[in-house]
């Protein structure tokens, strides 16, 4: 470790801590009231500096998911030892796997961007597919990088899927030229109006909704879909009278009475684990398991316009 | 002399910086993550006088803001209390015992900012968890984590120190 000489008191240091603090509390402040690029106003400075940052880190970033990609397999290969039919599977297959390997992941892979690709809702304009870059590391946050920015159409908040209806985020007001954050399902910021609907009625694959399923006398529940202060995911607000069951679909609302959400109606977002209530509760306790699991993501698109 | 220790003490900090920006979202676990601005700037300002730590200490938050898309301020004010602390303690450091006060010191500048950073989400309106919950679950384990960080971080450069020293009295030899 290399000793430098001192040469400045404690004075000079306390002096230049306060001002210095100051000047942070001045930053924070501009931060928070600028603009965050999804109102009208505009990128503040801050926020543009933070742009042109993951711009710039964009390459390293790209790079280091490629480098993180074969961690991620063993991690799930190791998750799947622990199972005891897997590993029977595992064992009585091994050879047909070791010869079919390759071409396997190549047939999934080209059956997943196909579907995607093929998969759009007509009447939408979707971002080309987005390939998720990084996951954001800030705290208390649930967040990822994709490799889609202003240039491909994407905007701040906008709905972001995967599959051809299956809702994962939004986008949040971190859109540079390349580049886009995405806040998922998951994050405690997130939130979307949402109608609980039977698995009779709402076909998953393709979003379509049918009300010839549906019963006349019985109120299906709608609520707002967030994760709680308790740290469940789930959906809040639906009356004790409302019918949601165990197994029920939970399907973006896409309105709140005559006002249009940022979401359209009828993406899938999971569906319904557990379902409780206590007679001092005003409203059900749902928890919702989300249809995909935000560590799987690999490829996602932007919903531009509906 | 002296400039080159700043220059190379403002080094370490942006490397630290880039470090913590591009590696953190994979070694993130909950809320617990290796600071490496903040253990940066332990490090770096460690031998500097006070003026130039909290200089450094300042600039080197900015710009992991900066880098690393949080709350603008949070980590300046962050790596201000972690180069105030490293200076004071770099003042009345003891031999042999500089990987323990850098423990201390990064355990505690950890806490500090976690702190902080629960107020700023809190003040911005963005999600934060309870205050008591959080010191227990989040504060404590990232602290200690990074507290470990610093002092391993510590003992390899003494020992990398020691060995250099020795090679220089065989050359002598």
């Amino acid at each position: 470790m290399s000793v430098g000489r001192k040469k400045s008191g404690p004075a000079g240091g306390l002096a230049a801590v306060l001002a210095l603090s100051v000047v942070s509390l001045m930053l924070f402040t501009v931060y928070v009231k600028e603009g965050d690029c999804t109102s009208d106003s505009g990128c503040g400075p801050l926020h543009t500096v933070q742009l042109g940052a993951a711009e710039v880190l964009r390459p390293v970033r790209a790079l280091l998911s490629l480098a993180a990609s074969p961690f991620d397999v063993a991690q799930d290969r190791l998750a799947g030892a622990f199972s005891g039919e897997e590993q029977e599977l595992r064992r009585e297959l091994r050879n047909a796997q070791a010869l079919a390997a390759e071409a396997s992941d190549l047939r999934r892979e080209n059956e997943r961007l196909r579907q995607m690709l093929e998969g759009e809702r007509p009447g939408y304009e979707y971002a080309p597919l987005a390939r998720v870059i990084a996951p954001v590391g800030e705290q208390f946050t649930n967040r990822i990088t994709i490799n889609v920015g202003t240039e491909d159409g994407v905007r701040p908040q906008m709905p972001v899927i995967v599959g051809n209806n299956i809702l994962v985020g939004r986008t949040t007001g971190q859109v540079s030229r390349h580049t886009a954050e995405v806040m998922l399902v998951t994050d405690h910021n997130f939130a979307a109006g949402v109608r609980i609907v039977p698995p009779a009625e709402f076909d998953p694959s393709t979003g379509q909704v049918d009300p010839s399923a549906t019963e006349e006398d019985v109120t299906y529940g709608e609520g707002i879909l967030r994760t709680n202060i308790e740290g469940y995911f789930g959906v809040e607000y639906v009356d004790l009278s409302a019918r949601a069951e165990e197994g029920d679909y939970v399907v973006t609302s896409g309105r709140a009475g005559g006002r249009e959400l940022l979401f359209p109606p009828g993406l899938f977002v999971g569906t319904i684990e557990s379902v409780s209530s206590t007679d001092l509760d005003q409203y059900k306790k749902i928890v919702v398991e989300p249809a995909v699991n935000p560590d799987d993501l690999e490829e996602v698109r932007v919903i531009t316009d509906w | 002399m002296e400039q080159t220790s700043v220059l190379r003490a403002s080094l370490v900090v942006a490397l630290g910086a880039l470090l913590e920006a591009v590696l953190s979202p994979y070694l993130t676990l909950g809320p617990v993550s290796p600071k490496f601005t903040l253990l940066a700037i332990v490090y770096a300002v460690y031998p500097l006088g006070d003026l130039q730590a909290v200089l450094l200490g300042f600039f080197g938050g900015v710009l992991y803001d900066a880098l690393g898309g949080g709350i603008f301020g949070v980590g300046a004010m962050g790596g201000l209390i972690a180069a105030l602390l490293a200076a004071r303690a770099g003042a009345v450091r003891r031999k042999g015992m500089e990987g323990l006060l850098m423990a201390q010191v990064a355990a505690l500048s950890v806490a500090a900012y976690d702190i902080i950073n629960l107020a700023g989400r809190g003040l911005a309106g963005l999600y934060a968890p309870p205050l008591g919950g959080y010191l227990f679950a989040g504060v404590l384990p990232d602290a200690l984590l990074n507290g470990a960080l610093a002092y391993a971080f510590a003992a390899w450069m003494a020992r990398r120190a020691r060995r250099r020293k020795g090679r220089g009295w065989e050359a002598e030899r």
